[in-house]
Parts: C-alpha cells; structure tokens; sequence
C-alpha cells in the first residue's frame, strides 16, 4: 500500500475521533479534510517511523488544538476539581449508561481530557500509543484518563460511593480491539 | 503485614484495559476484593466505556464524504504525473485550483517534466512514457480500458495489428491482478499498447508495451517518479513496462511473469 492508500484507509478512524471530539458533524468532517490535506502536503516529511495512522493522529489532535486557541469553545469545561456530584438518578446502578448523558458529559471534559480519553477507549490505543500521539508523558496520560473518567462519574450523576456494591466484574481482555 | 496497599487509579486503569501480565491481573484482582469501593468504580469505567464506544463507533461505518476522499485522489493524481513538483501551500481553495491547473496542463507538461527527470536514451523514455500513460489513465473511474477483458480476443486482433507484432496480455492471477482490458496509447515509434490489471484491492498496474525492440534483450531497470515504479526491459522487437503505486517487490514478481509469459 503507498503511502497515499495507508492515509485514505485511516479516513474512517479519523473522522470517528474527530466526530466524538468536536461533536459537530461538520466542524469535524472540516477538521479531518484538514488533516488530510496536511497530512498528503507533507507525506514526503513521513519517515516511516511508526504507524502512519499515529502520525495522522498526531496531526489530527494539533490542528485541533491549534483552532481551539484561536476560536476557544463556549466555557462549560469544567475541571474535576471544581465538580460537585449532582443528583443520583433514580436507578442509577443500571447495566447502562443514558447514552445522551454521556454525550452531554463529555462536552464539558476539558479538551486535554476528552482526547486522552477517545484515543484509549474509542480508538483503542495502547496507554503507550496515546501518550505518543499527545505527546505527554505516560504518568500524565493516567492521571488524565482518571481525570475524565471521574468527572464523567460526577457528571453523569453516578456516586462514587454508592451502596449495594456488586462484585469485580472482569473486564474481557479482547474489548480493547 | 497482611494490609493490602491501595489501589491506584493507575492499576484500575491498567486492569480495565486488560493490558497487565495474568500474575499483575490476578494481583490486583485480590486486592481489588479488599474494599468493594474499586470493585464499583472498575464497574462504572467500564460502563462509560460502552456508552463511549456506542455513541461514537458507528461514525467510523458510514460512507466517507466524497470531499475527504477527494483530497486523496486528486493528490495522488497529481504525483503520479508530477512527481518534482511540490503543491505549494495556501488556502485550501488555492491549492485545489493549483492541482485542477495541473491536471489540465497535466499531458503534455508531464510528459516534458518526465523526459527530463528521468535518464537521457530509449530506455529512459520507455519507463517516462509508460508512467505517464499509467498516470493518465489509472485515475480512470468510467473509461480506464477501452475494450474490456471479456472481449479479449478482440483486444488481441486489435492491439496486435495496431504494433505490428502478436501480442496477448500475460496472466497475473499469482500475484492476485486480473486483467481489466486494454487500449492504444501513442508513443514516439507509433501506436502502443496500454493493459490495465488489477487487484481485489482495487489497486491497478498496467504494462505497456511500445514498438521498439533493441539489437538484444536487455536486463530489467527501474524506474521510479514519485509513488510510481516501473521495471522495464526490452527484446528484440517491443520494449515492455511494468507499473504500478504498489511495493516494489510485488512489481517485480509482477514484472517476472509478465517477462516469463511474453518471450
């Protein structure tokens, strides 16, 4: 496959990352249609290094960035921090999460957050992989990833104490494909 | 000291991921047991993990907007006829303008552009001009052959009596490409033959094949202008060439049976 093939099979992947981290279906599509004309204008910079898809991702989260800095979103991020845990729902140690909660919980995860967490739970990336393609130590991708998935707890309404404690579900080793 | 250590949002993390060694798993399993507050919050993660994945999966199985795959195509024919030429940056809407420019000059500029890329002599313009008759019409989506290979007899009739010389296209079914058809492409010493393949893939190479033999059959060269590579030789009456955006040693086993098949 020429370099050209490996980058249109990734479109897919990319514009699944994008959808979940812009929320917009054409702001991400622009973003993805960016990346790529990026990514095809500099293929000949691509050393072959590592997985092309890492380097298109890589692209991909710093022109994010770059366009956040100069059009920051509507402020409802919200650090963990600042978090207080808001009423349980009724019901709320379902097998399922209310999918459009989540969603609405995961517009107010800080940026930095929200992309650790899509590239290891969407894309299935290996702690190692993301941290790469973020460019940031292990340790901070971890505490990021504990981060989100707190304030998406808190968000969600779901206690961290709750009652009732069932027992350790193991997780399947094969999810994270 | 049996006080189990706690755990740490790092060992959650990593027990949910499914990532640690079956001794690390079962260890942290145990002590996961001490204190039913871990065994609620691995629960919850792995909960928000399937909310995740439900909400923003499906994305990945739609068709992709042809706007996307534009950027690839357009780019990619682009290369293939202008490998030294760098699309400078600009606005997106400029450098569309710039590629559907060069697309329109692409004929004849390219072939200018290849002539003097590659190596002065025969050969040099052997590789040059099957490249660009394989640039030119892989990017065909309707008309890439003009007589089909299910209508292969006639192909032969019509491409042999056009060169002067009995051709048939050789068979690549080893290397998984099937032949799609053929045309006449010119050349400096007439009239040439074009056969395009491909692959279950979707990926295309074509072999051409021009009307200029030399005094003996020489050895296999490469060639190659940007994604594409071509190996090509000549025989006694007809040069022949290989090319194709795939990886070079496919080519070249490409390249064997075709040398196998038509001597």
């Amino acid at each position: 496959m020429t370099v050209l093939h490996q980058i249109e099979a990734s479109i897919p992947a990319l514009r699944r990352y994008a959808h979940a981290l812009v929320r917009d279906r054409d702001r991400a599509d622009d973003l993805v249609q960016d990346c790529l004309e990026r990514a095809v204008a500099n293929c000949h910079t691509w050393r072959g290094d590592g997985p092309l898809q890492a380097w298109l991702f890589r692209i991909l989260i710093n022109r994010h960035r770059d366009l956040q800095r100069r059009t920051p979103s509507p402020g409802h991020l919200v650090a963990v921090e600042d978090l207080r845990a808001e009423p349980s729902h009724s019901g709320s140690q379902d097998c399922h999460l209310d999918l459009r909660e989540v969603h609405e919980a995961m517009a107010r995860l800080p940026y930095d957050q929200r992309e650790a967490l899509l590239l290891v739970v969407l894309e299935g990336k290996s702690f190692d992989e993301a941290a790469d393609m973020l460019d940031i130590p292990k340790g901070t991708l971890m505490s990021r990833l504990a981060r989100a998935r707190a304030a998406l707890r808190i968000l969600t309404g779901r206690p961290s104490n709750p009652p009732g404690l069932g027992r350790v579900p193991v997780p399947n080793r094969s999810q994270q494909s | 000291m049996t006080r189990t250590p706690p755990v740490t949002d790092e060992e959650l993390l990593a027990y949910l991921d499914g990532v640690l060694s079956v001794e690390d798993f079962d260890h942290i399993q145990s002590r996961l047991a001490a204190d039913p507050a871990y065994s609620a919050t691995v629960a919850e993660w792995s909960r928000q993990t399937a909310a995740l994945q439900a909400l923003y999966q499906p994305v990945a199985k739609e068709q992709v907007p042809e706007r996307l795959t534009r950027v690839i195509h357009l780019t990619e024919a682009n290369a293939a006829m202008h490998p030294g030429v760098r699309i400078a940056s600009g606005s997106r809407w400029q450098r569309v303008a710039a590629v559907v420019a060069l697309l329109c000059v692409g004929t004849a500029a390219g072939w200018f552009a290849h002539a003097m890329l590659l190596a002065p002599g025969v050969a040099g313009n052997l590789a040059s001009d099957a490249m660009q008759a394989h640039a030119t019409y892989v990017v065909e989506v309707l008309h890439p052959v003009e007589v089909a290979a299910s209508e292969q007899k006639q192909l032969e009739t019509w491409l042999s009596k056009r060169l002067g010389h009995t051709i048939r296209p050789p068979d690549f079914a080893a290397s998984g490409f099937v032949l799609m058809g053929g045309r006449v492409v010119p050349s400096d010493q007439g009239a040439a033959a074009l056969f395009m393949y491909d692959n279950a893939q979707g990926q295309r190479i074509t072999l051409y094949v021009a009307p200029q033999g030399a005094s003996a059959t020489t050895a296999f060269q490469f060639a190659k202008s940007g994604p594409i590579q071509s190996f090509y030789w000549m025989d006694r009456d007809l040069s022949y060439a290989v090319v194709g955006a795939i990886p070079r040693d496919d080519l070249r086993r490409v390249a064997l049976a075709a040398y196998d098949q038509l001597i």
